[in-house]
């Protein structure tokens, strides 16, 4: 019993003092390592690469005719980083009403001015929630040595939302000109005097795209393994197409697909998606089908200071098939209007608002829609869209009457059902659901609605699907099985009765 | 149910239409502006006023070229009146308001003018050293500011001034882009060029500009020696002409300078050295046998020098070579120099110790000590036998061939 205990006590002291020895190396090397860092020369003249894409709006330089040296790409470069960045901490800077990254890109004079500011409004309460999305810059200096430079800013476009203690006072969208003087500081270039020349409101001309002989009898469209997944990894021209002439044969003449802007990689579109779309976009056209290309799904941001890297996700898409036969509308955002309650009603349709004149300002040749998920929001931006677009999962009785209403506030324009259907779904989770009998009762009902009223229509959707992600309606089960019979065609690939009615009553 | 729905909108519509409409003339007939002056000079007082026929007190969104911001106003006889703060007041350029009433609310732009006072003058200078000749040019860029620190009125006058030795300049520039500036070329000749400017009264700091020379010309070398015997002590200096550039300056202290050494046997030797006051030195030590140098020096790849020849005589005739305690102690010298003085200390002795069949056991070097050098070879290194044994030194060489060791 003794010769245990002492056993015991000296695997106690030896472990103990195991653990004191590694812990006392353990803090002379963490020491040693904190007193070695900092002390990089590489970091002294951020020469490190550490871009990281905050702020992107639309930037075109005139062409270089500046006195003094010539300019280079790379100096034109950093200084165009670096002038981005100083729009983009003074606008995180008058967000927040704090100087955190003011004085890397103004110089000590000119950074007074901004805290004044500051100091002004957090007195007051105001907050402004800014950005700019287009800038013109012209170089009018540049000193032989490299380290000034002046420039012209001509028409840089500012949106700003007012606050005061929290309330939004005002919106306002301005084109202004702005002469700026640069010094290089630090590795800096920093803003040493910035003067705006011109300011005016800003109203985009967009061009009107005429709808009137627009018939659209088509169907919203994803493959049965991929649904919501379409330019995966499991992408293929010849299931697509495949389903295409199915589409086609039923009689209608378009289709609508989505393309999500993380997957299609945010500011800097990824060329393989982009191959994938226009692969579809090819298929769409060997079958005589139009295509609405729906951008920002599965997108919910709008935060002010992203708009530049949204806008440069849009603008990559819509330049890349501005061209293509197949297409038919950008549609901006699908039902926008569920995110009115969490983002601000406000600061969506701001950003509607902005994407269309941006999308517009890319293709002036087609039609812009928007897919408001109800009737009742089809009326947002009507003047701004060229098509009007809701969706109708509501009671079919209602549906005649409210389209009647619709035509009234909007006579003149196309009114599209971009989305309706009946899921055929009844089993443990909805014992009392509709039957494929229902379904097909369903679009008898409504086919003979739209074409009394003369309005197009894009159903939902061709297929049942197997697998239906988180993000479309949650986790719930009963949500999930009943978004899993809406097709035309159930998973095995067998046409459901409502088939009959896909494109006519 | 349909009808009702339908009756609700309707209604709820005209109603609502009725009310936009009320809204818009309320602005139109209740608030005017009053102020007549939209441009003012920086840093003046700015008060807008509304005539208002109504208590309320709308906001004024206020926008220049750092940032925007709200302002209250005060109400006082049916008349709003908005401070525009001193932030916004004392910065030049662009300033837009916009009344926050009702949707459609009245807005304006206001100009503030910078005012010709000039407080301080920020000048860069670059680059700060430029070459002579008359091409080079170094330019200076001024930013002349108010007290507000505001740039001043463009086509402001500005004097560009520079001094440099006799001559002193002052040219006249005008501000554009809220700068002014001007390049200054190099003259023929090198040296400092001051460089200041004026503007409204307001000097800058004065500013130095180095005009350095520019590249070397060809130039020519000389030897200096204190004798042409080749007895491996005494220096030799090579020295440069003065290297100048082809207007006449002296090269920049530090130009470097080499000088080949191409000796007799086809040998390179390199020494080198810097200039001052256009003049580089190099050393190198005399060699020990007689020897014919050819020299030629150059700035790397800018400049050479000519080519001289130089010669240097046998110092030692002859040495004599002892062999004593069994052979194994081998004296060499006396060794003497040209005025049979002994030779100074540290001329290298080489023996080479070769076995019968010649083939080569060890070389031993050792310099000279009061003229002359022994060797002591072991006999726990060198059994007892026949050995040969090579002399050399002085590019002389005596051989022993056969020597007995024991």
């Amino acid at each position: 019993m003794v010769n245990l205990n002492r056993n015991i006590l000296h695997t106690i002291l030896i472990a103990s003092y195991i653990v004191i020895i590694a812990l006392i190396v353990y803090g002379v090397s963490a020491l040693f390592s904190y007193l070695n860092t900092g002390a990089d020369r590489s970091k002294m003249l951020h020469t490190e690469i550490k871009k990281i894409e905050q702020y992107l709006p639309k930037l075109i330089w005139s062409p270089l005719n500046n006195e003094g040296r010539l300019m280079d790409n790379e100096n034109l470069t950093n200084l165009q980083n670096d002038y981005l960045d100083a729009w983009y901490v003074k606008q995180v800077a008058y967000k927040t009403n704090k100087v955190a990254g003011i004085k890397d890109y103004y110089t000590e004079s000119a950074r007074k001015n901004l805290y004044n500011f500051i100091d002004l409004n957090k007195a007051e309460d105001i907050t402004i929630e800014s950005t700019t999305l287009n800038h013109n810059p012209t170089l009018e200096f540049f000193s032989l040595d490299g380290k000034l430079a002046v420039i012209t800013d001509k028409n840089v476009v500012e949106y700003k939302r007012v606050f005061k203690a929290e309330e939004f006072i005002l919106k306002t969208t301005e084109s202004s000109t702005y002469k700026i003087v640069f010094l290089l500081e630090d590795g800096f270039w920093r803003i040493r005097h910035i003067v705006k020349q011109d300011s005016q409101p800003f109203i985009a001309e967009n061009q009107k795209i005429k709808t009137d002989n627009l018939t659209i009898k088509g169907i919203n469209y994803y493959p049965q393994a991929t649904p919501w997944d379409m330019f995966g990894k499991k992408f293929s021209k010849d299931i697509i197409s495949k389903d295409f002439k199915i589409i086609k044969d039923a009689g209608l003449n378009s289709i609508r697909i989505f393309v999500q802007y993380a997957d299609f990689g945010k500011a800097n579109v990824n060329p393989k998606k982009l191959k994938k779309l226009k692969q579809t976009l090819d298929a769409a056209e060997e079958n005589n089908l139009k295509v609405v290309v729906t951008l920002f799904d599965f997108y919910g941001d709008y935060s002010v200071l992203n708009w530049t890297l949204n806008q440069r996700h849009a603008e990559k898409i819509v330049n890349t098939f501005k061209n293509h036969k197949a297409l038919l509308a950008w549609d901006i955002k699908n039902e926008p209007n569920l995110d009115f309650e969490s983002r601000g009603k406000e600061n969506v349709i701001a950003w509607l608002d902005k994407m269309i004149d941006l999308v517009k300002s890319v293709d002036n040749k087609h039609a812009v829609t928007i897919g408001w998920s109800n009737i009742e929001s089809a009326t947002i931006l009507k003047d701004k869209v060229d098509i009007v677009s809701f969706h109708y999962y509501e009671d079919l009785e209602q549906f005649d009457s409210a389209i009647k209403t619709l035509k009234k506030e909007i006579p003149n324009k196309a009114l599209v059902v971009q989305e309706f259907g009946l899921s055929s779904y009844s089993g443990l989770w909805n014992p009392f659901g509709n039957s494929e009998d229902d379904q097909a009762e369903y679009y008898k009902t409504i086919q003979s609605i739209i074409s009394k009223n003369n309005i197009e229509f894009m159903s939902w959707t061709l297929y049942d699907f197997d697998y239906i992600p988180t993000e479309v309606v949650g986790r719930l089960p009963w949500r999930k099985n009943t978004q899993k019979y809406f097709g035309f065609i159930d998973s095995n690939g067998n046409k459901k009765p409502s088939f009959k009615y896909i494109s006519k009553e | 149910m349909k009808f009702k729905y339908t009756y609700i909108f309707i209604i709820s519509m005209v109603m609502l239409s009725y009310f936009t409409i009320a809204q818009n003339n309320k602005t139109i007939v209740g608030i005017k502006l009053l102020t007549n002056q939209t441009e003012y000079e920086v840093g003046s007082t700015i008060i807008l006023k509304f005539s208002i026929h109504k208590d309320v007190k709308p906001l004024l969104y206020c926008s220049n070229s750092y940032g925007s911001t709200l302002i209250s106003p005060t109400y006082k006889n049916n008349t709003l009146q908005y401070h525009i703060p001193a932030t916004i007041s004392k910065k030049i350029g662009v300033i837009n308001w916009n009344l926050i009433y009702t949707e459609t609310s009245l807005l304006g732009t206001l100009i503030i003018n910078p005012k010709p006072q000039v407080t301080s003058i920020e000048s860069y200078i670059g680059p700060p050293r430029i070459e002579s000749g008359g091409k080079d040019y170094t330019s200076l860029v001024v930013i002349p500011t108010d007290s507000l620190d505001n740039p001043v009125p463009t086509n402001t006058l500005v004097h560009a001034n520079h001094q440099f030795l006799s001559l002193e300049k002052s040219e006249a520039i005008f501000t554009r882009n809220f700068i002014a500036y001007k390049d200054i070329y190099s003259k023929k000749e090198s040296g400092r060029m001051l460089i200041s400017s004026e503007c409204l009264g307001g000097n800058s700091k004065e500013f130095t500009v180095i005009v350095s020379p520019a590249i070397p010309t060809n130039f020519s070398i000389s030897v200096k020696r204190v004798h042409d015997y080749a007895d491996g002590n005494q220096i030799t200096t090579f020295l440069t002409s003065i290297l100048k550039d082809q207007y006449n300056n002296i090269v920049n202290d530090g130009t470097y300078v080499s000088f080949y050494i191409t000796n007799q046997n086809g040998d390179i030797l390199k020494t080198s050295g810097t200039t001052a006051k256009g003049i580089a030195h190099s050393k190198i030590v005399h060699p020990d046998y007689k020897d014919n140098w050819r020299i030629k020096a150059y700035v790397d790849g800018i400049a050479e020098s000519n080519t001289i020849k130089i010669n240097y005589k046998q110092v030692i005739k002859d040495f004599k070579v002892s062999f004593s305690e069994n052979n194994r102690v081998i004296t060499v010298g006396p060794l003497q120099s040209f005025m049979q003085q002994m030779i100074p200390d540290g001329l290298q002795i080489k023996l080479q110790i070769y076995n019968n069949n010649n083939t080569l056991l060890k070389t031993y070097t050792k310099t000279t000590r009061n003229g002359f050098v022994s060797f002591n070879l072991k006999s726990n290194i060198f059994k007892s036998g026949i050995y040969n044994f090579n002399i050399k030194t002085a590019g002389l060489e005596k051989i022993f061939n056969t020597k007995k060791l024991w």
